[in-house]
């Protein structure tokens, strides 16, 4: 069990971890439309009218699918300042807390997002534009998709910390 | 139970939740899904929840978010904030405090190509830090400059801070940039006037600065000008595509973040694993803003429809003050936050609340904008919570925080300054948007 | 009972200070206090394009929203939230609703997204939009290559269809983009708006009387709560969304005019007014855009045939 416990946390690090590098390949993809909608209307003054209705969904994709990479890394934003104050083993059973916390949060939150997720499957939701993309039903099922995707990264995180092989947080901002 | 009731409840689990460790965007999460549930059942709260937090990611302007990011990565990987650091001190010459006063102007320079805080900082800490030791500079006043200094990232254009700022208040982003960006330079001269002053009461604090280049005639001196060229070009180029209004915000920063990538190529530090390293960097820190946002929102959109915003614009409004000391009463709150809590949190926990209030009253919510962006520079260096500090502490190994934090106690007496002269003279700050308006 | 409604207005704009002044205290009168409306700005609660949703879970009460943001949802509002080139004046659409086949038609289109759960009480524009513009657009055939920005709805198909470049930038970022030229022309709002939103200063050449759109609205509640009030003050609520509406499209009209005049004598500003050829041209490009609208669903096709038939009897079509 404990085994098969670990090798589910080393796989699911290494899905976040691709995921979220992925991700940037979709930034980058942003910064690359953006950049060339500006020289379109320019320099052949010629807007193109799906240029941000691309992009939004593009780093909505990236915001929200990265989030198993920055939970693997512990990068999520959070006050430690008890942490100096009650000492490293106190704070250890804190950080069980965080991690259960969390878990359930997020559950709770996929669970609110379920449904107008899965409304766009029998009735598709359009932007209503020019372009009249899927876009609107896009996000609603990746933010679905994202809920779940930070689950299963913090069950992992929780079986690393069972087992003590929980890694560093590094400080971010 | 009443609102008054409902909001101490809010605040106080917060608070609690937050105290333990819990991330800040899980803890609104949990608070506005609670209150939801509480109030409206499980089927529109639940509704209520997943409508606003999905609306987020319509928001076109926070996609300006992760291209400044990665501009900022990209200059911080890419040695340009290194040469141009290497240019103005010799351009700068032999003058006592001669090295605090360069290291405050590369941070402006670096402060207009970079919308976030932090990279600076680093960069500034590797370089300038331990030339100024070197050179005998007291400790306190380098420690203090840096933190300052390159804390003004965020408060001179272009600023992830105004750029949300603007999303939850509702206003212009471009006349955030264009309204900040004096009371920006005014900051950065009062950091150099008191270098100025303090040098020149207390010679032993700064000796003059002494390599060989600085000894050269001014017009040798000249051609080490070329490090500060490529900077000074991608600066007036992102700003003026917004300020000239030939591009929106977000895409301005997407052309800022080629421009970065053509800057580094011409100064042949454009390399395969610099690019990747920088983006994956900026997933990151994007990463984690983006569910703090969340969070934030969806708790504010439950606690107006359950009467809080009302509540709480009544008690504002209440106070039998004059209408400036409401708008000083809301930057002493801000402040107070400012010691413990994460900017985004205190822009969403504030914002929405105050924005309206201030409108009420007649001011102007650029100008306020300002005034908030100015008070999060104190909050970057105040402890306990003091993100500017810790950013100085993670490269250099041989200072500890305690010795940072009183380091930077008058140059947030300095930042104070400043606030209470914008708050007091709105037109330092509503000049250059009135100009550029005609 | 006080029923919390969300608006499309924004907050302290024109239209939503009018309401709350004049027209808030008359319905709690004409109910005896048993209706009372909180009337909450746009996005306040639920993001605009959710009020529907909203209504049905009892979140919010009801909405007096802009339907257009719901054409993505079902492209029967498209029609009925702006059939552009269709009616002459405000009333004559204010008509369909009230007096015509509009109500009918409606609430099936609510029914579709709302899951049943919500009440239509009533529905109409209250103004035409101008539409300001930074260079002139004098005729039918200046529109071409023009950059005009337009959400959601018929406009930006018809813009296309006329050979203008619709973009789709944020209502937030009007003023910059007519400002500096990033679109020549907006699809915006009242003219007595654009004026208070500074957009007339930017965009020296607004098109008065507007060409394209007559923005309509509905006024829903919940169905649950509206099966609760009595049917005498289910009335008292059709009754005063009408009368409020009428008097805000002739209160909306007359700010209209006299602004425009104004501004007509203004060094440098040109209120143009197309010609009656250009208008039916665009009313040519604009019926074909209609049809292809009808063909997306079954209640876009009975929602045009609805509004057909209307103008068929008041003699706007033979
Ligand atoms: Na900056
Ligand atoms: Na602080």
């Amino acid at each position: 069990m404990s085994k098969f416990l670990s090798r589910y946390a080393a796989a699911m690090d290494r899905a976040s971890v691709f995921i979220g590098h992925a991700c940037s390949a979709l930034f980058f993809a942003c910064i690359a439309f953006s950049a060339l909608e500006v020289v379109m209307r320019y320099g052949f003054d010629h807007p193109t009218s799906w240029s941000i209705e691309l992009t939004m969904a593009l780093c909505a994709m990236a915001w929200v699918l990265s989030v198993g990479y920055v939970t693997e890394r512990n990068r999520h934003i959070s006050i430690t300042m008890l942490e100096l104050m009650v000492g490293p083993r106190v704070w250890h059973w804190f950080r069980l807390m965080q991690i259960l916390a969390a878990i359930v949060t997020v559950s709770v939150f996929a669970m609110a997002v379920w449904d107008p997720a899965l409304r766009v499957f029998s009735r598709p939701e359009y932007s209503g534009t020019a372009l009249n993309s899927i876009q609107p039903s896009l996000l609603k099922v990746l933010i679905l998709v994202g809920a779940i995707l930070y689950v299963l990264q913090l069950l992992a995180n929780l079986v690393r910390w069972v087992q003590g092989t929980e890694k560093a947080s590094t400080h971010g901002h | 139970m009443g609102i008054e009731y409902i909001t101490i409840l809010i605040v106080a689990s917060l608070l609690a939740l937050m105290a333990i460790g819990i991330p800040l965007g899980v803890t609104t999460l949990l608070v506005s899904l609670g209150t939801a549930i509480l109030y409206f059942g499980e089927r529109a709260g639940f509704f209520l929840v997943a409508a606003n937090v999905t609306e987020v990611l319509h928001k076109y302007e926070l996609i300006a978010v992760p291209f400044f990011v990665f501009m900022a990565n990209v200059l911080e990987r890419s040695g340009i904030a290194h040469t141009l650091f290497e240019s103005m001190a010799i351009l700068g010459g032999r003058f006592r405090g001669s090295v605090a006063v360069q290291t405050t102007i590369v941070a402006v320079i670096l402060a207009a190509m970079s919308g976030i805080m932090g990279g600076e900082i680093v960069m500034l800490g590797l370089i300038a830090l331990p030339q100024m030791l070197r050179l005998g500079y007291d400790r306190k006043l380098s420690i203090g400059i840096i933190c300052a200094a390159g804390a003004l990232a965020t408060l001179i254009p272009p600023s992830v801070v105004l750029i949300v700022y603007g999303l939850a208040a509702q206003v212009s982003i471009t006349k955030l940039f264009a309204a900040s960006a004096v009371p920006g330079l005014l900051l950065a001269s009062l950091f150099i006037t008191y270098i100025l002053v303090r040098v020149r009461l207390n010679p032993a604090m700064a000796p003059i600065y002494d390599i060989p280049e600085t000894g050269l005639p001014f017009f040798s001196r000249l051609k080490f000008l070329t490090g500060a060229v490529l900077p000074a070009v991608l600066i007036t180029v992102v700003l003026g595509l917004i300020y000239g209004g030939i591009a929106t915000v977000t895409e301005s920063a997407a052309v800022g973040a080629v421009g970065a990538l053509v800057v580094s190529a011409i100064q042949k530090r454009l390399s395969w694993t610099m690019m990747r390293d920088a983006m994956r960097q900026t997933v990151l820190t994007v990463g984690s803003i983006i569910w703090l946002v969340l969070g934030a929102v969806s708790l504010i959109g439950i606690y107006n429809r359950i009467g809080g915003g009302d509540f709480l614009r009544d008690l504002l409004g209440s106070l039998d003050i004059a209408p400036i000391l409401v708008i000083v009463v809301m930057m002493l709150i801000v402040m107070v936050l400012g010691t413990f809590l994460e900017w985004i949190a205190i822009l969403f926990i504030t914002v929405p609340i105050f924005a309206p209030v201030v409108a009420d009253l007649g001011y102007d919510p650029i100008w306020f904008g300002v005034l908030f962006a100015m008070n999060i520079q104190i909050y970057y260096l105040s402890p306990p919570f003091g993100p500017a500090c810790f950013f100085l502490k993670s490269v250099t190994k041989d200072i500890e925080l305690q010795e940072i934090f009183a380091a930077v106690l008058p140059f947030i007496a300095l930042q104070a300054v400043g606030l209470f002269l914008v708050l007091f003279f709105p037109q330092i700050a509503l000049w250059l948007p009135s100009m550029l308006g005609n | 009972d006080t029923y919390t409604i969300q608006t499309s207005f924004n907050a302290g704009d024109f239209s939503t200070t009018y309401l709350t002044e004049n027209w808030l205290p008359k319905i709690k009168e004409m109910t005896d206090g048993r209706v009372e409306i909180n009337l909450t700005p746009s996005g306040s609660v639920v993001p605009s394009k959710e009020t529907p949703q909203a209504v049905a879970m009892g979140v919010l009460d009801g909405d007096w929203t802009s339907v257009n943001y719901f054409s993505g949802q079902e492209p029967a509002f498209a029609i009925l939230g702006d059939l552009i080139s269709g009616y002459d004046t405000p009333a004559q659409m204010l008509g369909f609703c009230k007096d015509g086949p509009g109500e009918k038609v409606w609430q099936k289109a609510l029914d579709a997204i709302a899951d049943g759960e919500v009440q239509l009480v009533g529905c109409g524009p209250y103004s035409r939009e101008a539409l300001p513009a930074r260079v002139p657009i004098k005729t039918f055939e200046d529109l071409k290559g023009k950059k005009i920005r337009s959400p959601e709805g018929l406009a930006s198909a018809v813009f296309a269809a006329a050979g203008a470049s619709p973009v789709s930038i944020p209502f937030s970022e009007v003023y910059g983009a007519l400002e500096k030229g990033i679109v020549d022309a907006a699809d915006a709002s009242a003219y007595v708006n654009n004026a208070a939103t500074g957009l007339n200063d930017v965009a020296p050449y607004p098109l008065y009387p507007g060409i394209h759109s007559m923005p309509s609205m509905e006024l829903t509640m919940n169905k649950a709560k509206f099966d609760e009030l009595s049917p005498e003050d289910q009335k008292a609520l059709r009754d005063w969304f009408y009368m409020a509406m009428e008097d805000l499209t002739n209160v909306v009209h007359e700010q209209d005019e006299k602004l425009a005049a104004e501004d007509t004598r203004k060094e440098g500003v040109e209120v143009i007014d197309w010609p009656q050829e250009s208008r039916d041209k665009m009313r040519v490009v604009a019926r074909k855009e209609w049809e292809k609208f009808a063909e997306k669903s079954d209640l876009a096709k009975e929602a045009l045939d609805a509004n057909l038939e209307y103008m068929k009897t008041i003699g706007l079509m033979n």
